[in-house]
């Protein structure tokens, strides 16, 4: 049976009305009936029947639960008394025999063999976002990311607040992710993703420069990337900033979680990037220097973290030149954390109140183990 | 030999309790250009000596003459060397490279058929990449020694496969200090602290056991390779006749070119081999 390795909206279940049956005659309705259990076997409420066995969560078709199933018990007793009685079985069309298996078939989702995305689900999602049911939303996450190109190579700078919904979930963490000792990757978007995705591509190019004796190339990086993501069709929620310079000079791309790239002198991504972008379309001219390259970059990444709520912290630029690079790790911190004094709280006798009292005297123990010598307690 | 009806299919043990096909592999190995390898002691000096300084002056070209691989575990590092012994005048030396990085402070030299030892070198590299994915930690020597031999046994137990017609020689250097490997086709691997395979390595290997000690420093090690791989070769050594690799204490796995030095007074230069 091809039907279920075949693309699903390829995938025409061949209807019961067309070829008639042999035994019309006998059954009058026949056509009715195939009717009636050509829509029983697709009623809607098969997709949603709760799964109680998690290793059946794939599985639409519940045999426990399903009455038809009751009612084939029904026809085997029938079938049964049928033989008892002499009579012959009738037998049955081979169309209706395609026409079970195929529903057997839709009741177990065959995955892919290969990785990509599995098109089984579409025509149910089609079908559940007719009948009403809505679609689980993105989680915005929050970020800013930026990185220009200046005249010696590229200035990465991100910001470092990890958020998890309206909660700060690291409060320094790292955004600009290595990729070669010459290129480097800010990341934005799901930081599971971004982690894995630029591990994953660092991989790949320390393979590739091994067999290739040189060094990397940013487009190479690029193209490592926008493939995977495209892959996935933009289920690895990943936006991410790559800049860094190869013998082709420097670069600056930036590629979106459905594997779409653009290369600029001057990007921004994450839910800051409005805020940074501001900062670089009224200030970024070309031919700057170092260190306008790092004022500017610290500049929009600023303007992330004191504008957007899902950026803040601390500020994190990377410098990429011809045989340099320099990660400047928390390069700035404008939100310094203002404590109390650094013994911790004190309380001063008396403070708390004493609800009860019980002691415990500890005695020592004082039992004393024999070793016995020889014996054949333990034989090796 | 009673052995021979067993000697075709290599997943048949023999009477004797042999694998004829794995010592055919050996046999293969043997013939193949030597290579060998020293390593120094631990005890000695780790620091690099200051005669180092003046290895950046060249010096006159001299030619050596060895033909064979060793590896030599020196004070502090290893070297691994080869002939590289090319089939004719015409072919281009500067393409040709036996000597190989698996990672930053691992190399690797071989013995034997060149085609196998790259698929090893390749599946080396991609499983040293996978230790570090998995736990973000650069791979120790033994590990990598110990994957690769497991690669190289799988193909003695396998159906329709040969073994690896080469023996490796896996020099590295990591908190355990300098290491130095040799892995046979039927994957069994050693640790020497020196030792030399391919053709006349009986030879090589008595060399340097007169030759090695202790307390070896690096410069001595490369020289006493170069000595070791001049006994076996026919004709002239030179820059382009040998290739030699080191590693130090700083755990970067170079080259080392000799553009120049005196026959008696050597000075290596040294390059690092790979661009990452």
């Amino acid at each position: 049976m091809q039907t279920s390795k075949q693309n699903w909206a390829e995938c025409r279940l061949p209807s019961p009305l067309d070829r008639p049956s042999l035994k019309a005659h006998r059954r009058p309705n026949i056509l009715a009936e195939r009717k009636a259990q050509h829509e029983y076997w697709r009623r809607p409420s098969f997709f949603l029947l709760p799964q109680s066995n998690p290793a059946s969560a794939g599985c639409c078709f519940n045999s426990n639960s399903d009455p038809r199933t009751k009612e084939k018990g029904k026809r085997r007793e029938r079938v049964r008394e049928r033989e008892k009685r002499g009579k012959k079985q009738p037998r049955r069309s081979p169309l209706s025999h395609r026409l079970r298996t195929q529903i057997r078939m839709t009741g177990s989702m065959d995955l892919p063999a290969k990785g990509g995305f599995s098109y089984d689900l579409c025509r149910r999602n089609d079908f559940l976002e007719k009948k009403g049911l809505k679609v689980p939303g993105f989680l915005k996450t929050g970020t800013t990311i930026v990185g220009l190109v200046f005249q010696d190579g590229v200035v990465l700078g991100a910001d470092t607040r990890a958020t998890e919904g309206p909660i700060v979930a690291d409060k320094n963490c790292e955004k600009i992710h290595f990729m070669a000792p010459n290129i480097y990757c800010c990341g934005a978007g799901t930081a599971a993703d971004t982690e894995a995705v630029t591990d994953m591509v660092s991989s790949q190019l320390q393979l590739h420069r091994y067999a290739t004796g040189r060094e990397s190339r940013v487009v190479t990086a690029l193209t490592l990337l926008k493939s995977h993501l495209f892959k996935y069709q933009g289920h690895v929620s990943a936006a991410l900033v790559l800049g860094g310079v190869d013998v082709t000079g420097p670069h600056l791309h930036t590629v979106y979680p459905h594997g779409s790239t653009d290369t600029l002198p001057f990007a921004t991504m994450g839910s800051g990037s409005l805020a940074a972008m501001s900062v670089f379309e009224s200030q970024y001219k070309e031919g700057l220097t170092r260190e306008e390259g790092i004022q500017l970059v610290s500049d929009a990444i600023r303007a992330g973290i004191f504008n957007d709520l899902g950026s803040g912290s601390n500020v994190d630029v990377c410098v990429i030149t011809k045989g340099k690079t320099e990660y400047l790790r928390n390069h700035e911190l404008p939100n310094p954390r203002t404590y109390v004094s650094s013994k911790g709280y004190s309380f001063t006798k008396g403070q708390t109140e004493v609800l009860s009292t019980k002691i415990t005297k500890i005695t020592q123990l004082k039992q004393k183990v024999e070793v016995a010598e020889g014996g054949d307690a333990m034989e090796e | 030999m009673g052995d021979s009806q067993y000697s075709f299919s290599l997943t048949t043990f023999s009477p004797s309790g042999k694998l004829v096909q794995i010592e055919h592999a050996l046999t293969a190995v043997g013939s193949g250009q030597t290579s060998l390898g020293i390593k120094g002691s631990i005890r000695a000096n780790p620091l690099p000596p200051l005669c180092f300084l003046p290895y950046l002056i060249p010096f006159t070209v001299s030619t050596f003459s060895s033909s064979i691989n060793c590896t030599i575990l020196a004070a502090n590092g290893v070297v691994i060397a080869t002939e590289k012994k090319l089939p004719s005048i015409l072919v281009d030396e500067t393409s040709v490279q036996k000597i190989q990085a698996l990672t930053p402070n691992i190399g690797v030299v071989y013995s034997g058929m060149g085609p196998d030892f790259r698929v090893l070198v390749r599946k080396s590299r991609k499983q040293a990449q996978q230790y570090y994915r998995l736990y973000k930690e650069h791979i120790p020597v033994t590990q990598l020694v110990r994957e690769t031999a497991a690669v190289m046994q799988e193909f003695t137990q396998s159906g329709g496969v040969r073994p690896f017609g080469v023996s490796l020689l896996i020099a590295g250097y990591d908190d355990n200090g300098p290491q130095l490997y040799q892995v046979d086709p039927s994957g069994s691997y050693f640790s020497w602290k020196a030792s030399a395979m391919g053709k006349n390595v009986s030879n090589a290997k008595t060399f340097l056991e007169k030759r090695y000690t202790e307390d070896m420093e690096l410069d001595d090690a490369i020289h006493t390779a170069i000595l070791t791989l001049k006994e076996g070769y026919e004709g002239q050594i030179s820059s382009n006749n040998i290739e030699i690799g080191i590693i130090r204490a700083d755990r970067e796995f170079k080259y080392v070119i000799q553009t120049q030095f005196y026959s008696h007074f050597y000075h290596p230069v040294i390059q690092s081999g790979i661009a990452l």
